[in-house]
């Protein structure tokens, strides 16, 4: 009945918008664009006032932001868009409102959906006006002034009611405090107009086309090298193939497409081996090197770091990954470095030897080296064709300690329509450094290192709830599978949650170091936002 | 006095309003609960059955239920909290009915709605706000007063100011007084409009005590004419790490006295959302959630706690102090021995329905 009567408002409204002729309004750089075609048909029938646009041009977000607005439209107000309007709609905003990547680069693990994550709010009060209900960076990847948000603000309690009810609502006159002084706050920290934007929206940028030599980790598979070609299609979208390497044997092809978002925000999906995956890259500013992470489509927890660097003309020495990264003194080893323009001309640091080289491409290098046994422990800065990079690799005697990353993960139980979220955990090897004491600042990253798996109950109160027999089981690689949701008679309230510790053990020659993490089994998610 | 049969479009419905469709002529205690999508059910709770069920009209999903002290009709709040609909319990049928929004104004009363002893006013908090083309515009929230007798489509006749966030409403005592509990307790003149005076709860300044933490959305009074609801509270003046640090309370307003008394129990390691008094004897609190807990309010003592099979929201007592109703989560309401905690019984929703967060409202007939 309601929304019938809002449609009905709606038509009018709109009659009225092309009645005033809401084609007039658009500048001549974006008449033709179907997305801009969209607002005009559609968005203008209530953000429109005298020829001008409202509300929506006084916005900067990212993609995610934007498609999450248009969704919301679609919820609030009955705003039907094709699949392919949406596309439209949010590729016109987020390329002339979106977000410098100086902007977006603080809250790229939100982005990228890094599970285990925490954001970290400026202050106490932004935690908990904004950071209570949602992640603090979905506040932080938008730009307005203080006027529009303080008609966020409005748009909140008018849309959740319940946010003044609620713990760390009800405590404070939360409406106040909303309406008079956050939007102040949130301008000074992310105003409209931004140099950095200007300069960005500004520049011609590069576009994504061409090859590029790839690498990254997946946590439980271990690293990948690889090789990615984009294929231009037209508006910023691309057909992309990739062949990765994760180890001896285990090639996976796959096949799919992007969309660049902003002059750099990559989106892709894509079929790799028989995984259907998500991508949310980042290209750097001069276009010569791609960021970011790959995960399942369904399962967003599942992923992969994501590095590339260019293979053109241009490229010189440029790495994307030198493997293995832990060298133990007195070994031999195979190492590779991956890369674009390489010189086989590779320096590993001091005590290192060169003995063999096995293969020698611009875009890989494969050598036999030879670690002295009396070589130092710790990093070194790999230079390849006399130029220092960003890699290292590192020396080690024994493993002193080993942590399990991440140190705190969560998993939540699923059934029905919404699926469990698992959680992966990685053994990392590390070496104390020069205090000597494991678990400090100056330990050395060695990196990933197999491991056996267990979980035990994390403290008296789950080994007396028995959380280990109801909450789930471990995987040999890592990856924590809970139980299913919903009510379970034998737990009463519990149901399957639980707390758990997980051990990871890693056997470093005749030696055998233990490492501990926390795991928490929790209840579902029902809102799987974009950002979350 | 007899509660006639309703006609029901649905047949399943129709089974379990006419099974037992009369009710015995002398004073007898029924119990009143609400379940998903939009329906009122009239409980026996000496037979342990649902005796009648009506539909509400609307949206669902009902929340709040206030009733006269004729126990005649009963005003649920439903359509999203932005409705409140009074059925006749005899007949079934829509007697009233006040649909807070309009297209351009959305009103939500967020479970502060009750009506006067004499069934002649309801009151309603409501948090406004305007829907513009564009872009929203908060409003100062208020208490709407309206007529019962204004029929299907009442408006109020008259508003009065009012804090934000209150979450309960309960007539007092006195004819003209309706007490508010929000940040703190207001007792407002329902005729004046005024707030006579306040009661302080956040705003308390008791030495070593912070600013309590009060979740009071389940309204239940009618028994012993007392407002409780559980509340928990910092200790400022011990170390934080202490268990000392954190403590349970329940506040307690009397409707007749017109007094409120806080009193901590326990350090505060369950978590409570609703609480009831035992009308026998005015000493003794029923507090539930995942367990269901009996405290001496005189003494602050936990005399007893026993874990429940499932999460309840609501609680409620009978008249003679002797059994517990919980419910108000899922489908159930299970009752329990008020001396011993132990389970004597349970009713199931028709249908398996979800009580979500629907309060129970004891009615005397």
């Amino acid at each position: 009945m309601k929304a019938e009567t809002k449609n009905k408002r709606l038509h009018i409204v709109g009659a009225v918008a092309m009645a005033l002729g809401v084609t007039g309004a658009v500048s001549a750089n974006a008449a033709g664009d179907p997305g801009r075609e969209v607002i005009d048909r559609k968005c203008a029938s209530c953000h429109l006032e005298g020829g001008k646009l409202t509300r929506i041009p006084e916005i900067r977000k990212s993609p995610e932001g934007w498609d999450m607005t248009v969704t919301r439209m679609g919820i609030w107000h009955k705003v039907e868009l094709t699949a392919e309007e949406r596309r439209a709609v949010v590729k016109y905003l987020a390329d002339r409102q979106g977000l410098a990547p100086s902007e977006a680069a603080p809250f790229r693990f939100l982005t990228e959906r890094r599970p285990n994550m925490q954001d970290t709010p400026p202050d106490e009060e932004m935690a908990q006006m904004c950071g209570r209900c949602h992640s603090f960076g979905r506040v932080a990847l938008q730009r307005r002034d203080e006027a529009e948000w303080r008609k966020l603000m409005h748009t909140h309690l008018g849309q959740f009611p319940s946010a003044e009810y609620s713990a760390l609502g009800r405590d404070r006159n939360w409406w106040e405090i909303a309406r008079d002084k956050m939007p102040g706050r949130l301008a000074a920290l992310y105003p409209k107009n931004t140099d950095a934007w200007r300069d960005w929206s500004r520049a011609k940028h590069r576009p994504a086309d061409g090859r590029w030599v790839v690498a990254g980790e997946r946590p439980g598979w271990g690293a990948y090298t690889g090789v990615m070609t984009a294929v231009a299609k037209g508006n910023d979208k691309y057909e992309v193939s990739y062949e990765l390497h994760f180890g001896a044997g285990n090639k996976v092809r796959g096949h799919g497409d992007a969309v660049i978002y902003t002059g750099y925000e990559w989106r892709g999906s894509a079929r790799l081996g028989n995984e259907d995956t998500r991508s949310v890259f980042a290209l750097s500013e001069n276009g010569s090197r791609i960021s970011g992470r790959w995960f399942l489509k369904h399962a967003d927890e599942i992923g992969a770091s994501f590095e590339a660097v260019r293979a053109d003309k241009t490229a010189k020495s440029a790495l994307a990954l030198v493997t293995p990264h832990m060298l133990r003194a007195g070994d031999t080893a195979t190492v590779t470095v991956a890369g674009a323009g390489l010189d086989a001309k590779v320096d590993l640091g001091p005590g290192i030897e060169v003995v063999e080289w096995l293969g020698k491409s611009a875009e890989q290098l494969k050598l036999r080296v030879k670690v002295a046994s009396d070589a130092a422990p710790g990093l070194r800065k790999v230079v390849v064709g006399g130029r220092e990079s960003d890699k290292s690799v590192a020396v080690y005697r024994q493993i002193d300690s080993v942590r399990v990353e991440p140190a705190f993960g969560i998993a939540r139980v699923g059934g029905g329509t919404n699926p469990p979220m698992t959680a992966q955990f990685n053994a990392v090897a590390f070496l104390n450094g020069p205090d000597g004491q494991p678990g400090t600042d100056d330990d050395v990253r060695l990196g990933s290192v197999p491991a056996t798996w267990s979980t035990e109950p994390f403290d008296e109160r789950a080994k007396h709830d028995e959380d280990l027999r109801f909450a789930g089981h471990m995987e040999p690689h890592g990856q924590f599978l809970p139980s299913f949701a919903g009510p379970n008679p034998v737990r009463r309230g519990l149901n399957n949650v639980g707390n758990l510790s997980v051990i990871a053990t890693v056997a470093d020659g005749d030696r055998a170091l233990n490492a501990k993490g926390q795991l928490v089994v929790t209840v579902q998610r029902w809102n799987p936002t974009p950002l979350r | 006095m007899r509660m006639l049969p309703i006609k029901k479009a649905r047949a399943a419905l129709v089974v379990l309003c006419c099974a037992a469709a009369s009710l015995p002529a002398f004073a007898k205690e029924y119990l009143l609960t609400v379940t998903r999508p939009n329906n009122l059910h009239v409980v026996d709770p000496e037979k342990r059955e649902v005796i009648r069920t009506i539909v509400l009209p609307g949206d669902g999903i009902p929340g709040a239920i206030s009733v006269p002290k004729d126990g005649k009709v009963a005003y649920v709040l439903t359509n999203r909290m932005e409705s409140v609909v009074g059925v006749d319990l005899d007949t079934g049928k829509p007697v009233f009915r006040a649909d807070f929004s309009t297209p351009q104004r959305r009103v939500k009363g967020f479970f502060a709605v009750t009506v006067s002893e004499d069934g002649k006013e309801l009151y309603a908090h409501q948090a406004p706000v305007q829907l513009g083309r564009s872009e929203y515009q908060v409003e100062d929230t208020y208490i709407a007063v309206f007529d019962t007798a204004d029929g299907l489509n009442a408006k109020p006749r008259r508003t009065f100011p009012a804090p934000r966030r209150i979450s309960l409403l309960a007539p007092t005592g006195n004819p003209d007084h309706v007490i508010a509990l929000g940040w703190d307790m207001y007792l407002f003149n329902t005729k004046s409009g005024k707030i006579e005076k306040t009661f302080p709860i956040r705003h308390w300044e008791r030495p070593g005590m912070g600013e309590p933490d009060v979740l009071a959305m389940w309204g239940t009074y009618e028994q012993a004419r007392m407002l409780s609801t559980p509340y928990f509270v910092a200790k400022t003046d011990v170390p934080t790490d202490s268990p000392e640090a954190f403590k349970a309370g329940i506040a307690m307003f009397d409707l007749d006295a017109e007094t409120l008394q806080v009193r901590e129990f326990e350090n505060a390691t369950t978590v409570m959302f609703s609480s009831v008094i035992n009308p026998a004897r005015r000493n003794e609190a029923f507090l539930v959630m995942n367990q269901l807990s009996k405290v001496d309010t005189d003494s602050g003592k936990l005399l007893k706690r026993v874990d429940l099979p499932q999460t309840f929201y609501a609680i409620n007592i009978s008249g003679d102090g002797k059994e517990v109703y919980v419910g108000g989560a899922l489908d159930k309401v299970s009752i329990h021995d008020a001396e011993t905690l132990e389970k004597k019984g349970e009713i199931t929703m028709p249908g398996g329905a979800d009580q979500s967060i629907g309060w129970m409202r004891v009615v005397k007939r």
